[in-house]
């Protein structure tokens, strides 16, 4: 289905207008709730909380890989300030989610392009560039909804290109080169329709998060605590983000330069996700320009820059939102911001 | 199989399998008792030393495109032994190939060929390439790119608009035939190679109507069928408009031992065309395609046909980065086309690209001929659009960045192809 004809419809794709698929082997819960009408402009809790289950982990160097499946979800695209929803296809079996992250410091690695190659005794079924999503269970993490052939054995093969986000401290001449692992995938509709599923009508659409899942081994990408952070000078709120503001006396390895290094740290409410790939403009003292997006060990993934003369404060603008697709609950949030400030 | 539906359907299937069989078949389907198409010569000065000539001898469309031939085959070849080919070697491979010059005239109604060595090949004398010979290894030319390297000793690549000649072509070369198109061959390269496996034997096609005639049941394209009639291609739009091509003089080597050869890049890419329909409308396709400009001036009419030989694509590369930031998309050519011109404007690469079915995937066979092999790299590294997503978070690694998408580079390759003189295993020298 046309991800447009889906808007048209009013995006009310509930019960009745699934019982219309009459598909001999349904492949769908059994009716998504439609999306609430009035939502805040805000993160919401969702209408429906799904389980995952983890399929399988890889490794190549650096990189560590999870993969993990649900049922298939709706989702928002998000291209400049537009949300574009995708709904279910009539053909998906599953919502599959890759994480990557690194092996050292378990820091997920948000900002770079995934493909997933899934095949079955050598055939590919399914071959695409995964988006990069946010949800609040999980954070940033890659997925796409995906039709398989059938219960049986698949082999997931994961490809991440290498990062073009500037790198520094720990990770600086790190994760600039391709990877991919193959893992194996027993999947049955029977397991996948044994994963929990609950309808959560009586919390849908109040300003709130799902709890993040907590799963051994695999990190979720979750921004640095602002007290682990070094030198915060304090934060402001604007699209229903949090953004830490700090200074470093000298920028992070990797940067040139020896004069302060102002940084952003965004995160979302509740959970304090990552909030990766936005343009995010400061001005401050002589500065007045683009943070550079920049992923460091000890400040997680950030925005930044080298200030030759900082001011008393500082004033922060994020210019276009985080280029995610996002689950259910976080599509409305972070796609306006207001100029904010924050003392230095 | 005299209708006309069943007779597309042996012929579709047909250059794909190959053998015998698959010839049998062909001839049935076209109502024939054995091969009859225009025959050859054997007196290679009629022929062109440029063994990529093709343009004089292909059709051209109404405005002067260069129109493949529609059927094509590529055998990458390995030596049967070790080290260095002998002169025995040598004389067994001219015979093999001057009997195909005189099997089949010079031209889309016969064969058109060429016959091309990786480094690789090389490798196997002790002195080596000639310093200005800019022809490495293959290697990865993106940075989200994992393919596997062609490093075969011998690329064979065989054009048609008739099925039954290449396939007759193939068979004799190869030693399965004693003769093709009524001509006897004096020799085959049996013996001196062959295809190490199956997966180096690739095939496919290009013309308008050839992809969607097999569009149905192919995995990367989606079930409904959206492939125009009129394309040439799965992607729905023409390619290689005449004035956005390197000339054949353009990518000649110049001098030296290998004078009138040129360098040869053939990457073998997977096309997974759901999202690229699916997903978007006409003018997202177009703006993906050409650019965001391409989309919003209404310049491209259905498969682009009223380009007619000019793609138009010089003209959105200074705001590129505007029209990114503006529209979230940057389009596929005018990234590309940023390395790839001259400093007086002329066109560095000359694109023989064409479809595969090989392995039931949608596919495209990428062979792009220029004088310097680092050319290609430099207008594959401006395609990645690296800048750009730099430039803009909304252009990702492999989203809203051109067709990068939708296209998953599986093999590379780089190869030398000498003139005709010195087309039988040439040493480096």
């Amino acid at each position: 289905m046309n991800r447009r004809t889906l808007l048209q419809a009013g995006g009310a794709l509930g019960a009745a207008a699934l019982a219309g698929c009459s598909n001999l082997i349904s492949t769908q819960p059994a009716g998504n709730p439609p999306v609430i009408d009035d939502r805040p402009a805000a993160v919401y809790y969702p209408t429906h909380v799904e389980g995952m289950d983890m399929v399988g982990m890889g490794e190549s160097g650096d990189y560590r890989f999870g993969l993990m499946y649900s049922y298939p979800h709706r989702f928002w695209n998000v291209t400049g300030t537009e949300t574009t929803r995708t709904g279910i296809g009539s053909g998906d079996d599953v919502h599959i989610m890759a994480s990557v992250w690194d092996s050292e410091t378990m820091q997920v690695l948000p900002d770079t392009g995934l493909s997933l190659t899934i095949r079955r005794d050598g055939d590919i079924v399914f071959e695409e560039v995964v988006y990069p999503m946010l949800s609040q269970r999980m954070g940033t993490h890659y997925g796409a909804n995906a039709g398989l052939d059938g219960d049986g054995t698949y082999e997931v093969t994961v490809s991440v290109g290498g990062m073009s986000t500037r790198r520094t401290g720990a990770f600086e001449g790190r994760f600039g080169e391709p990877a991919s692992a193959t893992i194996e995938f027993d999947y049955s509709q029977g397991a996948r329709d044994g994963l929990s599923r609950e309808l959560t009508p009586d919390r849908a659409g109040e300003r709130a998060a799902v709890d993040p899942m907590d799963m051994e081994m695999m990190p979720t990408g979750t921004a640095p605590a602002r007290d682990s952070l070094p030198n915060v000078r304090g934060s402001a709120t604007s699209g229903d983000a949090e953004f830490v503001v700090g200074t470093l006396d000298s920028p992070p390895a990797g940067i040139d330069g020896s004069d302060t290094y102002l940084y952003v740290s965004p995160r979302t409410p509740y959970n304090q996700m990552t909030l990766p790939a936005m343009t995010v403009e400061a001005a401050t003292g002589g500065f007045d320009g683009e943070l550079t997006r920049t992923l460091d060990s000890e400040l997680g993934y950030h925005y930044g820059t080298v200030v030759d003369s900082p001011g008393d404060s500082v004033t922060v603008t994020p210019t276009v939102p985080p280029q995610t697709a996002r689950h259910e609950g976080y599509e409305t949030a972070f796609l306006a911001f207001d100029p904010m400030e924050v003392s230095l | 199989m005299t209708d006309g539906r069943s007779r597309r359907q042996v012929l579709k299937a047909a250059v794909a399998a190959g053998g015998a069989a698959s010839l049998s078949a062909c001839l049935d389907a076209i109502g024939e008792e054995s091969v009859d198409r225009p025959t050859g010569t054997d007196d290679l000065s009629t022929l062109p030393n440029r063994q990529f000539a093709w343009d004089d001898v292909v059709r051209h469309d109404e405005y002067g495109n260069e129109q493949l031939p529609r059927h094509q085959i590529l055998l990458y070849l390995t030596l049967e032994r070790d080290g260095q080919p002998t002169d025995a070697d040598r004389r067994q491979v001219e015979r093999a190939f001057g009997s195909l010059n005189r099997a089949f005239e010079w031209s889309h109604e016969g064969v058109v060929w060429s016959v091309a060595y990786s480094p690789a090949y090389f490798d196997r004398y002790d002195e080596s390439l000639p310093e200005d010979i800019d022809c490495p290894p293959p290697h990865s030319l993106s940075p989200f790119e994992q393919p596997t390297f062609d490093e075969q000793d011998m690329l064979v690549h065989l054009a048609s608009d008739h099925a039954d000649a290449v396939i007759a072509a193939e068979e004799a070369l190869r030693g399965n035939r004693e003769s093709a198109n009524g001509v006897e061959f004096d020799a085959s390269l049996s013996g001196v190679a062959s295809l190490a496996s199956d997966a180096d034997r690739r095939t496919g096609f290009v013309g308008s109507g050839m992809p969607a005639d097999r569009q149905s049941d192919l995995e990367g394209v989606p079930d409904d069928g959206p492939v125009p009639d009129a394309s040439p291609l799965f992607m729905g739009f023409k390619a290689g408009f005449a004035q956005n091509q390197a000339t054949e003089d353009r990518v000649t080597i110049r001098s030296g031992p290998f004078a009138d050869g040129t360098t040869k890049h053939v990457a073998r890419i997977r096309q997974r065309l759901d999202d690229w329909y699916g997903e978007q409308n006409f003018a997202e396709r177009v703006a993906e395609m050409f650019s965001p400009e391409h989309a919003d001036e209404g310049w491209v009419e259905g498969i682009g046909e009223n380009l007619g030989d000019n793609s138009r694509v010089d003209e959105t590369l200074d705001t590129i980065r505007e029209q990114a930031s503006e529209s979230g998309r940057v389009g596929h050519a005018q990234k590309a086309a940023r390395a790839n011109r001259d400093e007086d404007g002329s066109v560095k690469l000359l694109r023989r690209h064409f479809e595969s079915t090989d392995e039931n995937v949608a596919s495209l066979h990428f062979p792009s001929l220029q004088r310097e092999m680092s050319s290609f790299d430099a207008v594959r590294a401006a395609m990645n659009g690296t800048d750009l997503t730099e430039a803009t978070p909304v252009i990702r690694q492999r989203v809203n960045n051109g067709i990068l998408e939708y296209i998953f580079v599986a093999n590379r390759g780089n190869w030398l192809v000498p003139p005709l003189s010195k087309r039988a295993l040439p040493r480096p020298r």
